[in-house]
């Protein structure tokens, strides 16, 4: 799709000229950098100075060709933050709002009602009233809601942004299996690093409505200086690895990166899919400069810093062992070890500290 | 023995339902026009705002005077009225006319409160959803007003019954033809006929109390969806 768009906002103007293909494309940046907006344009809420925007090879807006299409012909699914629910419909009426866009029968398609009610788990809720639902039940709605109305594109505005840590992780595989089920187009915003590894295959880094980085989410947040933004959020390593064996006695599997280095991680049963992703904590990984003798960890990788950055009194490393891990210490620790890029390390690693996703 | 006279009878029933006409002619207009005031931007919206207030803020005699200048029969409207066979000056029309002025601005003002909290989100993500303008005004605007909307009903309602100063220039206190019980009560007070006044008066309370309680009965059980 091609986005190429100036939008005036209270503090500064968003200018983005872009053009991409990609399952889920996530626009990542901090709050306040003109990511909401973004998406109200693509929808058609908000007026644009000039720009233009093709979705699927249809122009839904251009100044110069002086097109721009309504938002209810735009075709395109809005997640947007707080959900937005209607609140007076229940949770099936809410679903079917946009079903008859385009007249049932006009596209067969792969998309039905039982079909996305059954991905997204929410058969129990469809006769309860939208106040009854819980948070992360009610973006499961919104979601649906979104899908049904069988769109070219779909906008998520933050989905997990209100929700809390252990709810986040509920929801997240939902999202996964949206983006692998329906063949939907999703554009992804979120100021969450985990997310962008997680579900997206393409990113643009936006700041104070610029476009900073653009490229696979891997390749950009390694060669960027993404992480000074995510000061506050908790930092996590996601990687896509293939299962080896699993011990239920000794209570561990053990899996393997691209590389061949291998990990052990709590145990679960063999699964059907080979690939897995698996996530570390960017807090919970131990830095040494000596391999370490007699201590209870599973995991113990060599690897070398390939960069240092400092915020506040908190370092984070990019280290490289077979795979970019993040690794967050405190700035004392940094200067106790003289770690620099270039230094050799081992990364010491609680098998329990990882977790599947 | 009859406790109310037929004329009292005549009276009440006389009011009530000119008053719910009175109601139910201004309601698609006051919501239409409420919708406009709270959604849309256009020319002179403010000059046309401040229009459907006057009433509000006009002493009602003013109000009516200016009605008896429009619909009189030798005005462009009142003749162009007449021509087809519509008098509206001195007969119940008049007061269904006069009704229906002075209680739009209170009909208006609630029900656009009401519009302007419905949250515009939601009209925004239901017209990305494919709904049109109208399907969103009735099937998500207009439901989740609702409350204001009877609320605003009833308000014009109850001043559609108290009406007096603009209904006794436009359409007069003539008795059994245009007398409603704010006029009546008038009149038989300066008949000195007491015993009369009070019975309407009694009415007039015991309706003011039944449209109250009703709509905080109505107000407080909305609350649960």
């Amino acid at each position: 799709m091609l986005l190429r768009c100036r939008i005036p906002l209270a503090n500064f103007e968003l200018a983005i000229d872009v053009s991409f293909d990609a399952r889920v494309t996530s626009i990542f940046g901090p709050s306040g950098s003109g990511k909401t907006s973004l998406l109200d344009a693509i929808a058609g809420l908000r007026s644009m100075t000039a720009g233009e925007i093709e979705i699927g090879g249809k122009t839904i807006f251009s100044s110069t060709r002086a097109i721009n299409r309504s938002p209810q012909d735009r075709e395109v699914g809005y997640v947007p933050q707080e959900g937005a629910l209607f609140p007076h419909l229940s949770v099936r009426r809410n679903i079917l709002f946009g079903a008859d866009r385009n007249g049932y029968s006009m596209k067969p398609g792969r998309i039905t009602m039982d079909h996305v009610v059954e991905i997204l788990e929410i058969r129990d809720l469809l006769d309860r009233f939208v106040t009854q639902l819980s948070g992360g039940e009610a973006q499961r709605v919104a979601l649906a809601r979104a899908i049904l109305s069988r769109p070219q594109l779909l906008l998520l505005d933050e989905p997990l942004a209100a929700l809390d840590i252990g709810l986040k992780e509920r929801i997240l595989p939902y999202l996964a299996r949206v983006r692998d089920e329906f063949s939907i187009p999703m554009i992804y915003v979120t100021h969450n690093l985990t997310e962008v590894l997680t579900l997206a295959d393409w990113v643009l880094m936006i700041r104070r409505g610029q476009l900073i980085a653009q490229g696979v989410p891997r390749e950009v947040l390694r060669s960027t200086h993404a992480i000074a933004q995510i000061e506050e959020e908790k930092v996590e390593n996601v990687f896509t690895v293939t299962f080896v064996e699993s011990d239920a006695e000794a209570g561990r599997s053990r899996v393997r990166f691209e590389s061949g280095e291998e990990l052990l991680i709590p145990y679960f049963p063999r699964p059907e899919n080979r690939f897995l992703q698996i996530r570390i904590n960017a807090d919970d990984i131990i830095v040494g400069i000596q391999r370490p003798a007699g201590i209870s960890a599973g995991n113990i990788v060599p690897g070398v810093v390939r960069g240092v950055e400092r915020l506040n009194g908190q370092a984070l490393l990019r280290v490289d062992a077979g795979e970019l891990f993040y690794v967050r210490l405190t700035a004392s620790a940094v200067g106790r070890l003289g770690l620099k890029e270039g230094t050799a390390v081992f990364l010491i690693m609680k098998t329990r500290s990882f977790r599947l996703l | 023995m009859v406790f109310f006279s037929f004329e009292t009878w005549q009276i009440t029933f006389f009011s009530l339902a000119v008053g719910l006409a009175s109601t139910f002619l201004i309601l698609p207009f006051g919501i239409a026009l409420s919708w406009l005031f709270a959604r849309k931007e256009w020319p002179l919206k403010s000059v046309v705002e401040t229009i459907v207030l006057l009433p509000l803020v006009m002493p009602p005699v003013s109000t009516g005077l200016i009605l008896l200048k429009i619909f009189g029969r030798r005005s462009p409207v009142g003749q162009w009225l007449y021509d087809r066979g519509v008098e509206i000056v001195f007969n119940w029309k008049g007061v269904l006319i006069a009704m229906a002025v002075m209680s739009f601005p209170l009909l208006v003002r609630s029900v656009r409160t009401s519009f302007a909290e419905v949250n515009p989100r939601l009209e925004q993500i239901a017209a990305t959803l494919g709904a049109s303008t109208l399907r969103i005004v009735f099937v998500i605007t207009i439901p989740l007003a609702y409350r204001g909307i009877i609320a605003g009903a009833l308000l014009a309602f109850s001043r559609a019954l108290g009406e007096f100063g603009a209904t006794i220039l436009l359409a007069g206190n003539i008795p059994g033809k245009t007398q409603t019980l704010s006029l009546a009560i008038f009149n038989f007070v300066q008949l000195g006929k007491d015993r009369e006044a009070y019975m309407l008066l009694g009415i007039t309370v015991f309706l003011a109390f039944a449209f109250v309680w009703s709509s905080e009965w109505l107000l407080r059980s909305g609350k649960a969806v």
